[in-house]
């Protein structure tokens, strides 16, 4: 017996003997309690005066507000806005032909696939990093080799710059932009490209008009699980990122540390935080559309348990 | 049916119960919050033997992010191992109480010298001096040949892209000030001006400020020249025999960490015991062959095997190695100064 069906009943039984309210009851609380209140808190910090040993003193100003609104800083948010929006880009350009490949092969072989993809979140997400270290090393394979056939020139490095984060990251983010797109795709009705096709669209137009539109929900997702990460990224950054490598994580981590400033790094925060929730507006309003006009059809478990 | 099951529930307990309190009388347990690979394991071992108790050691990588967690309310550490500004800092903020030295026998041995010239805390009124280090420049000798000792390397175009210096605001702006003539403390907005302007230069040809990976990254052939800590920077010379170091003349920061109690402290005794316990000649000497940092106790250079004591901490350094002080209010200068030149993009 399939395990998902199992499940499923187990859930179905005790819907029918518990109200709606209490089912959901554990998961508001735990939101409550761990997001909403720390994230007001972290609005409210940021209006608060800060004293020079670290601490946050009584008092209430705006100049915090200000001071991080500086010019200066439109450079490091333009940066993270940039960088992440380009990893979205990638990560798409990436897991929509890997969802649709698995999602055509046999059925027997196509959770073996998907495992393949995720082997590598079983690795600690810093060694993978370091890894990447060993890999983009100047003295390295793969920069000598890429010198050598001529590809770069000698005086470029594929560490310690933005490029290098950009790779780390999309590499770190590819398997959660796959499961919700082959998930999508698994579900997609594929005789509907062979219609198109019947009818006289070419293959490229069939999977342009017929498939894309067919799986947005999924693509959705994956601009969600993809952007919002990495628009608070701080590791990678820091890690593989050089001299002007920084986003805005980097600048709330070293307020809230040496410069022992947590007005700051809370006003640097909330400012993320409203950045972050932008797109995430946009994209709910668009998804609550696609919702109506696809109907039922395309609604699938899995998926409304990610964009959670 | 019902009896069973009880009897089945009581006996669960108490088997979980066992397990729980497990091996005979609970030991002591001393938590000790303190830097990576700061003390030979073999000590530890040894002192949990003589005191029957467990150490747990807790690390931290930077004094902020330590000081910040015990600010929020952190509880439950015994022995703490901040740098002096900091230990200074959290005495002035009631974090770590006033030391009874007749518990620490050994303290008497720790250099005079030192205490008198260098140290914070001349009396030992809060703190023991634990290990001393320096901060310097580590380059690859197979691939540069000898270099000259100045901090000037970092102008060096040739070597752009493979240069680090650290992410620390007050070592990488002091590396500025000495080569600009002035003192590591200096508030002076001037001197912080022309030191801004020098660390723009050397920006250009850097990879990366970095605290993490300049160690492995100067030992794997990825840097060829970085400044760093002299305990990482020994250790990773022992490695790896391409590696030479050098002491900028124009002048170079030296740090102490110190051991302290914290007023929340809930194994005094066990912790004044273990002060006093690394605090001893031979113990110390075992922990300078480990870390490759330099303790303030003359009389372990005795039994110090197989290395140089003075290779670890250059006597000179005691007249002219400069110590990095909090400076309270003023910490503004410096944190606007950093932040220029992280922020710059030319």
């Amino acid at each position: 017996m399939d395990s998902r069906s199992v499940i499923g009943r187990f859930f179905s039984k005790i819907k029918h003997g518990v109200p709606e309210w209490a089912l959901s009851a554990p998961s508001v609380v735990w939101l409550l309690l761990f997001f909403l209140i720390p994230s007001l808190l972290v609005f409210a910090i940021a209006f608060r005066t800060a004293d020079p040993s670290g601490g946050i003193d009584d008092g209430w100003t705006l100049e915090t507000i200000k001071n991080v609104l500086r010019p200066e800083y439109v450079w490091v948010l333009w940066r993270t806005v940039w960088v992440s929006v380009a990893v979205t880009v990638i990560c798409l350009l990436l897991s929509i032909p890997v969802g649709y490949w698995i999602s055509r092969q046999n059925p027997k072989y196509r959770y073996w696939y998907l495992l393949i993809f995720i082997m590598p979140l079983w690795t600690n997400f810093l060694i993978r990093i370091f890894a990447w270290r060993i890999l983009l090393n100047p003295e390295g394979f793969l920069r000598r080799a890429l010198i050598a056939m001529g590809i770069i020139p000698s005086d470029v490095f594929l560490l310690n710059n933005i490029g290098a984060v950009i790779i780390v990251t999309v590499y770190t983010c590819l398997p959660f932009a796959i499961l919700p797109i082959y998930a999508a795709a698994e579900k997609f009705n594929y005789s509907l490209l062979e219609a198109a096709q019947d009818l006289g669209a070419s293959r490229f137009k069939a999977f342009y008009s017929i498939f894309l539109p067919g799986i947005r929900r999924g693509i959705i997702t994956a601009i969600l699980v993809v952007l919002i990460p990495s628009m608070g990224s701080y590791a990678i950054p820091d890690l593989v990122g050089g001299v002007n490598g920084e986003m805005l994580g980097n600048k709330i981590a070293i307020r809230a540390s040496a410069y022992r400033n947590l007005p700051e790094a809370a006003a640097l925060a909330a400012m993320l935080s409203i950045i972050i929730t932008i797109p995430i507006i946009v994209l709910w309003l668009r998804q609550r559309r696609v919702a109506k006009t696809t109907g039922s059809a395309l609604k699938s478990h899995v998926e409304g348990g990610l964009v959670k | 049916m019902k009896n069973t099951l009880q009897k089945t529930l009581a006996g669960a307990i108490a088997a979980l119960a066992m397990l729980i309190t497990g091996c005979g009388p609970s030991q002591p347990v001393l938590n000790v919050y303190s830097w990576s690979d700061y003390i030979d394991e073999g000590l530890v071992s040894d002192f949990e033997k003589q005191n029957n108790c467990k150490v747990i050691i807790d690390t931290f990588d930077s004094n902020e992010f330590m000081y910040s967690k015990l600010k929020a309310g952190a509880k439950g550490y015994d022995v703490i191992v901040p740098t002096s500004y900091m230990a200074k800092l959290m005495f002035e903020q009631k974090l770590i109480e006033p030391l009874d030295l007749s518990k620490i026998p050994n303290a008497q041995k720790i250099d005079k010298l030192y205490l008198k010239n260098l140290a914070f805390d001349k009396t030992m009124k809060y703190s023991v001096p634990y290990m001393l280090g320096y901060t310097c420049i580590a380059y690859n000798k197979g691939k540069l040949g000898k270099i000259d000792n100045s901090w000037n390397v970092f102008s060096r175009e040739d070597l752009k892209g493979r240069m680090t210096l650290l992410d620390d605001m007050r070592e990488t702006i002091g590396a500025g000030l000495f080569f600009t003539g002035n003192k590591i403390n200096c508030v002076d907005p001037a001197a912080l001006q022309k030191a801004k302007e020098q660390i723009l230069k050397w920006k250009k040809n850097l990879a990366k400020f970095d605290n993490e990976v300049y160690k492995i990254g100067i030992t794997s052939g990825e840097f060829l020249v970085v400044q760093g800590y002299s305990g990482d920077i020994l250790q990773a010379i022992s490695e790896a025999k391409d590696l030479d170091m050098m002491i900028p003349r124009e002048g170079v920061s030296i740090s102490c960490d110190d051991l302290v109690i914290p007023v929340t402290a809930q194994h005094k005794d066990l912790a004044y015991k273990f002060i006093n316990f690394v605090c001893d000649p031979k113990n110390a000497a075992r922990n300078m062959a480990f870390t490759c940092y330099f303790s303030p106790i003359p009389e372990a250079k005795k039994y110090a095997k197989g290395f140089d004591v003075d290779m670890l901490f250059p006597k000179s350094l005691y007249t002219t190695g400069q110590l990095i002080q909090d400076m309270g209010e003023k910490n503004k200068l410096f944190i606007d100064t950093w932040d220029e030149i992280k922020l710059d993009q030319k």
